[in-house]
């Protein structure tokens, strides 16, 4: 009489054998062949799953926490397009703000004195030009984390970088040529750098391979490119968090 | 009345970046504990949640709305537990092989033997038997690992673990039967109240 195998002594102890009638009846008949399937049976039976612990009572909060901001934004062709032209129009009032506000600066004749009364309602351009700067700097964060972190499985969709990429590239010149132009060198530069990175994601493929993903992550390495970004937006977020002196200083004040 | 995932889904297509949430709060914790079967630690599992949740998000447009959401996301966290498993056995190769002499307890609690009766000798013997356990499931591949897990542990059926891992049926069955006899190698002599049983008929190697 052939003997069962182990294949079939394992897949039929699951449930998952082919022929199980016949296997059942080959056990009834041969000692042998129970014998090993009781053992399996004995040693299988002993093993449970782990007891899994409870995760703390906020870690929905948490993990939500944790990804929020590494989310792309979705939508259709519609919102695309009012997005692309409400940036737009953010980014124009932002342009014509830094230029007024550097030439007020240039050519006053003198200094104005703070007022003191507290009653001016009027924006400060100064401090819109930095949460624009802030927000593009975060985003284009995203986008850097986003690709250091991207699971390489040999072809990978850079759609999604790539749109993004090419909408934070005409704000990162405008941002620069303004940085430039109120004597912030090294904003300047960490935003050119920054540039040819979101050049080179939104002018590359759609679809990327291994080695282009591990080009472009070797570029944000190499230049620190991540680190530098994080430390001009901390740098943008705490002068922010200090109206007093945004309110009174002039516009030649570094980014 | 609650809003069905495939609702949420559009609204996140819409453009509602924030009507993810809604998703994260409901499957976050179901995907923790399938996840941790696998992986045995705890902040490796929060981080493969994230992951899993970042992967779906990005994904969901190949989300077919008639579909189970949490079908869909259970097999992104095994595939993306499984990436991880042969991530972390590429860069901890050389420590594979010492878990069965030097288990570490959050990693290698993979399994555990059931508690009856659990006087002093068999408390001796359930540890004992863990750090067994706790050897022969680092000899398993990732990917004889997870089907395991999925097949004894979660009571998956061959077809669903052939589909999550995009495997032919005979090659599932087959990552389950590699898996219980290379367990079997290993734990058999010590099961059975801890008296070495005799060897099985196979002497511990492959059949075929």
């Amino acid at each position: 009489m052939n003997h069962l195998s182990e294949e079939q002594i394992v897949l039929h102890y699951y449930g998952d054998a082919d022929a199980p009638g016949e296997i059942n009846q080959h056990l009834a008949a041969c000692a042998e062949c129970r014998a090993e399937f009781e053992r399996l049976q004995s040693m299988l039976r002993q093993i449970e799953p782990l007891e899994v612990p409870e995760p703390a009572a906020n870690f929905e909060q948490k993990t939500w926490l944790n990804i929020r901001d590494r989310l792309p934004e979705k939508g259709g062709f519609l919102r695309r397009l009012f997005g692309a032209q409400q940036k737009w129009a953010v980014a124009g009032l932002v342009a014509v703000l830094v230029v007024g506000a550097f030439l007020a600066g240039r050519y006053s004749l003198r200094p104005v004195p703070p007022k003191s009364d507290g009653t001016t309602a009027q924006a400060n351009p100064q401090k819109i030009v930095l949460v624009a700067v802030g927000d593009h700097l975060e985003r284009s964060q995203m986008l850097l984390v986003e690709i250091m972190h991207n699971e390489d499985t040999g072809h990978i969709d850079f759609t999604a970088e790539q749109q993004l990429a090419r909408d934070l590239l005409d704000d990162n010149h405008l941002y620069r040529v303004s940085a430039q132009q109120v004597g912030d060198p090294q904003v300047a530069r960490v935003l050119d750098q920054l540039g040819r990175v979101l050049a080179e994601i939104a002018n590359g493929p759609s679809e990327v391979s291994s080695s282009d993903l591990e080009q472009v992550r070797h570029t944000i390495q190499s230049e620190g490119l991540l680190f530098k970004v994080r430390v001009i937006q901390s740098e943008v977020n705490s002068k922010l968090q200090q109206p007093e002196k945004l309110s009174g200083g002039n516009a030649n004040q570094r980014l | 009345m609650e809003v069905t995932d495939a609702a949420v889904v559009a609204q996140v297509l819409a453009g509602d970046r924030d009507a993810f949430r809604v998703l994260v709060e409901r499957h976050s914790r179901s995907i923790f504990r399938v996840v941790y079967r696998m992986t045995g630690n705890q902040q490796d599992t929060e981080e493969i949640v994230q992951e899993t949740l970042l992967r779906a998000y990005k994904s969901l447009e190949r989300f077919e709305l008639r579909a189970n959401f949490s079908t869909w996301l259970y097999r992104i966290a095994v595939n993306r537990t499984l990436d991880f498993l042969n991530a972390r056995k590429t860069q901890m190769h050389k420590d594979a092989y010492q878990i069965a002499d030097n288990p570490d307890p959050e990693e290698s609690s993979q399994i555990q033997v059931q508690a009856e009766a659990p006087g002093p000798d068999r408390l001796l013997l359930s540890a004992e038997m863990k750090r067994k356990i706790a050897g022969a499931m680092g000899l398993l591949t990732p990917a004889e690992r997870v089907a395991f897990t999925m097949r004894h542990m979660e009571g998956r059926s061959i077809e669903e673990i052939s589909q999550t891992l995009n495997l032919k049926v005979s090659a599932a069955k087959n990552s389950v039967f590699r898996a219980v006899q290379k367990l079997r190698q290993q734990l058999e002599p010590y099961a059975g109240q801890g008296s070495p049983t005799r060897p099985t008929r196979w002497g511990g190697s492959a059949v075929k």
